[in-house]
């Protein structure tokens, strides 16, 4: 009977064994084919010869810090600094506008009862899920009227005020915080404002977190509005640049996007912890 | 009421109607032969040439990318700008790429005044008006009788029965054959120069180059003696022209007329199958083209095509492999790679467009080109500045300078016959009619998608063995003919 039961015990063990070995390889595989493409592109950014098709294989024939170096001092006709210097203006100026009006719209949405609110969610609902490339006609000849064509704060203004429709993520996270709280501070005096600002705002750490960060991510790599509004090479972002760098240049479009790469992989290492805290507490209600 | 409605309503029905369909303003429509005229100086057209400079305003300027990397546009700018000083007008890179999407940016008022471009791309603006007739009898270039017809006719286009001119022609692009002059055989001078001309062979015809592809490759098959992408209809149709072949009638303005199956144009496609077969799969596709810098270097290709503004990717590669391969220093390997690096026009072709058993007559192979000039957006607020400006930029004096920075064929005849000699060579081919110079019209775009595709399948015939489909001339003239009629109803489909 004992050899029995020890003999299922072990089959239970192997097999739990066999069945976690299977799930790490099928994660090492999946890990593989997405790492592929950017390891690739590493070692493409080292190559000392600029086209693609002097790269045989996986491996560069031969190496060197070439296409960093060109990225940053031939800038006649490419000027990778400015289009970096320009993508973080815009990344982080949006940052700030966006998150400030996401979450007052997330806690407006939230905390306060009022007569047009459930409207106005249907409606942010039903807006937000319309295509932004959609209005990409109307939005280029509103910007004509404005002057805000080839200009980086055209740019700011469309991500900064269409940010809010995003809400919901925020609201969700507002939602969890208990009304006692806001009970306690009303019957001690708070206003409004002073219950935003030292109680709320505390709390919501890890959701303006991910606000900020996702609010930074979106104009760093979005391509489209950008290809669209911004004429002059001066005011290009890295993602339009590095479109048009030509045929021959392979090494040094590697390079760049690598190089581009660095500030918002090293955010999100720093961040995750914020972010994943935030994405889950506004995702379940409480 | 209900009257006056219908009648107002059926007024500006008819109105819009008539008013589309006039097609007095179109440059495509062909017009009627025999009534076409020069424009008179004193055409409407040019009422805003008064004359009168526009003060203390700036132009922008789209030039090309080699211009901006080599220095000339700072030049031609800081030259423009110090003699037009007392007027205020001040010239500026537009800062748009040598792309500049005028059609899009210009009647927004963000595009160029002034725009360098070749001229299919600009002759494509013309029907949509975005670039504006210029009064040639005000342009220093043209009064001086400098610009071969060739290149003028390939700036004019019909509207209104009035032949306007839409630019001024500055330089030629044509692709050229580039061999890597260190890699030719030690006894070239011996065994490989017959005519005794300091030429090699293998560069002046294609028999020549064929036999030594076959020489070359056999020494070591990773190797090529010849290779280029096929499948680039801009490098092979001059051999399909050279046997007969063109692509739309009246002097490539009637899109009605496709004739790349005019003449013995097979010939040209049969020299190519032959000569494929020399080279590797890089040439059905894109390939051969992007590749071209690392494989000449490495002296994978002796000889490729491509065009004048990769020479410069090609050298830069080169030195840096003779940097690591010969230990030289920066200077020195770029002043090798300079030297070793030549380029000549296509290689003559024999008469019987047979590479295996050629004729001893040889003809002269065509070679599709563009000519670049200036052209004037109709968007621009100052018509009389950007005017000073071209009349500038096209003087003899700032086309020598060009020339001496950028190493182009210049077209203005004063500074091509003091130029170097390939330069002599490409203006006596424009001259000639040897470059064939890209249509001005819009039809073009339907040609190099079908024409690319049939060439890359001509590149790949020769590995098909028995399921060659193009083994006899015969069947090769009827897909030439399939392919006319293709492009015919790509550009007519909607008509």
């Amino acid at each position: 009977m004992n050899d029995v039961l020890v003999h299922k015990g072990m089959n239970r063990k192997v097999k739990r064994v066999l069945g976690a070995v299977g799930i790490y390889c099928i994660l090492l595989v999946v890990c593989a084919i997405f790492l592929f493409p950017c390891l690739w592109l590493i070692l493409s950014s080292f190559s000392s010869t600029g086209s693609l098709y002097d790269v045989p294989g996986f491996f560069p024939e031969s190496y060197s810090f070439d296409a960093f170096i060109k990225l940053f001092t031939d800038t006649s006709n490419y000027n990778y600094p400015k289009w970096l210097l320009n993508t973080l203006v815009i990344a982080v100026f949006n940052c700030i506008f966006s998150t400030m009006l996401i979450i007052g719209t997330a806690y407006v949405i939230s905390y306060f009862q009022f007569k047009s609110r459930r409207g106005l969610m249907k409606s942010a609902l039903v807006l937000s899920m319309f295509p932004s490339f959609m209005g990409m006609t109307v939005i280029y000849i509103l910007m004509t009227q404005f002057n805000f064509v080839n200009n980086i704060w055209g740019l700011v203004l469309i991500y900064s005020c269409t940010a809010p429709l995003g809400y919901l993520v925020q609201k969700g996270f507002f939602d969890t915080i208990p009304q006692s709280i806001y009970e306690a501070a009303k019957i001690d005096g708070a206003t409004n404002a002073r219950i935003f600002t030292t109680i709320t705002l505390p709390l919501a750490k890890p959701i303006i977190v991910y606000t900020a960060l996702t609010s930074f991510a979106w104009p760093w790599s979005d391509f489209i509005l950008p290809k669209l509004l911004l004429i002059e090479k001066d005011n290009w972002t890295v993602a339009v640049g590095l479109m048009q760098l030509g045929q021959n240049e392979f090494a040094r479009f590697a390079a760049g996007s690598v190089f581009i790469a660095i500030p918002i992989v090293v955010l999100y290492f720093f961040l995750v912890k914020y972010m994943v805290n935030g994405m889950t507490s506004g995702a379940v209600k409480g | 009421m209900k009257k006056i409605k219908f009648i107002f309503a059926f007024s500006l029905v008819s109105l819009l109607a008539l008013t589309s369909c006039d097609p007095g303003d179109d440059p495509d429509v062909p017009p009627d032969p025999g009534t076409i005229t020069d424009p008179s100086p004193d055409d409407s057209v040019f009422d805003k040439f008064n004359g009168e400079l526009e003060r203390n305003v700036t132009i922008k300027i789209v030039e090309n990318d080699t211009a901006i990397k080599m220095g000339y546009l700072d030049e031609l700018l800081d030259a423009f700008n110090e003699e037009y000083a007392e007027y205020g007008i001040t010239a500026v890179d537009a800062n748009q790429g040598e792309f500049a999407d005028l059609p899009n940016s210009g009647p927004y008022g963000y595009g160029p005044d002034v725009i360098y471009q070749a001229n299919d791309v600009l002759m494509g603006w013309v029907q949509d008006k975005h670039v504006t007739p210029l009064p040639t009898h005000l342009i220093e270039a043209y009064e001086s009788d400098v610009i071969p017809t060739a290149a003028e006719e390939a700036y004019k286009a019909v509207a209104n029965n009035v032949n306007y001119t839409f630019g001024v022609p500055l330089n030629i692009q044509a692709p050229l054959l580039y061999y890597r002059k260190d890699l030719l055989p030690s006894d070239w001078q011996t065994n490989w120069d017959d005519d005794n001309n300091g030429v090699p062979d293998m560069v002046e015809n294609l028999v020549d180059l064929y036999e030594f592809s076959k020489m070359y490759h056999a020494e070591d098959s990773t190797k090529y003696g010849f290779e280029f992408s096929l499948n680039d209809f801009y490098f092979s149709s001059g051999y399909l022209f050279s046997y007969g072949a063109y692509l739309f009638g009246d002097n490539n303005r009637d899109d009605e007329d496709i004739g790349l199956h005019a003449g013995d144009a097979k010939l040209g496609v049969q020299v190519l199958r032959q000569f494929a077969a020399e080279m590797s799969a890089a040439c059905i596709d894109d390939s051969a083209k992007l590749a071209i810098s690392g494989a000449m270097a490495s002296g994978k290709y002796f000889a490729s095509v491509t065009t004048p503004d990769v020479r410069s990717v090609i050298v830069d590669t080169l030195a840096t492999t003779y940097q690591s391969e010969k230990g030289l220093s920066a200077e020195e390997a770029t002043q090798l790679a300079d030297e070793n690096v030549v380029g000549v026009p296509f290689p003559d072709l024999p008469a019987n467009g047979d590479l295996i058993n050629p004729s001893d007559e040889m003809i002269e192979c065509k070679q599709m080109g563009g000519i670049n000039g200036y052209a004037m957006s109709s968007y621009t607020k100052y018509p009389n500045a950007s005017l000073a400006f071209i009349n500038f930029a096209t003087s003899y004096k700032m086309v020598k300078l060009r020339e001496e920075i950028l190493q182009i064929a210049p077209v203005r005849s004063d500074v091509a016959e003091e130029s170097d000699e390939l330069s002599q060579q490409l203006f006596e081919k424009i001259s000639n009619g040897s470059i064939v110079l890209m249509p001005s019209i819009k039809a073009i775009n339907q040609v190099w998608t079908p024409a690319g595709s049939f060439m890359g399948d001509v590149a790949a015939d020769p590995n098909r063995g028995a399921n060659a489909k193009y083994d006899t001339l015969d069947k090769i003239q009827a897909a030439l003919e399939q392919l006319s009629q293709d492009i015919y109803d790509a550009i007519h489909l909607l008509d």
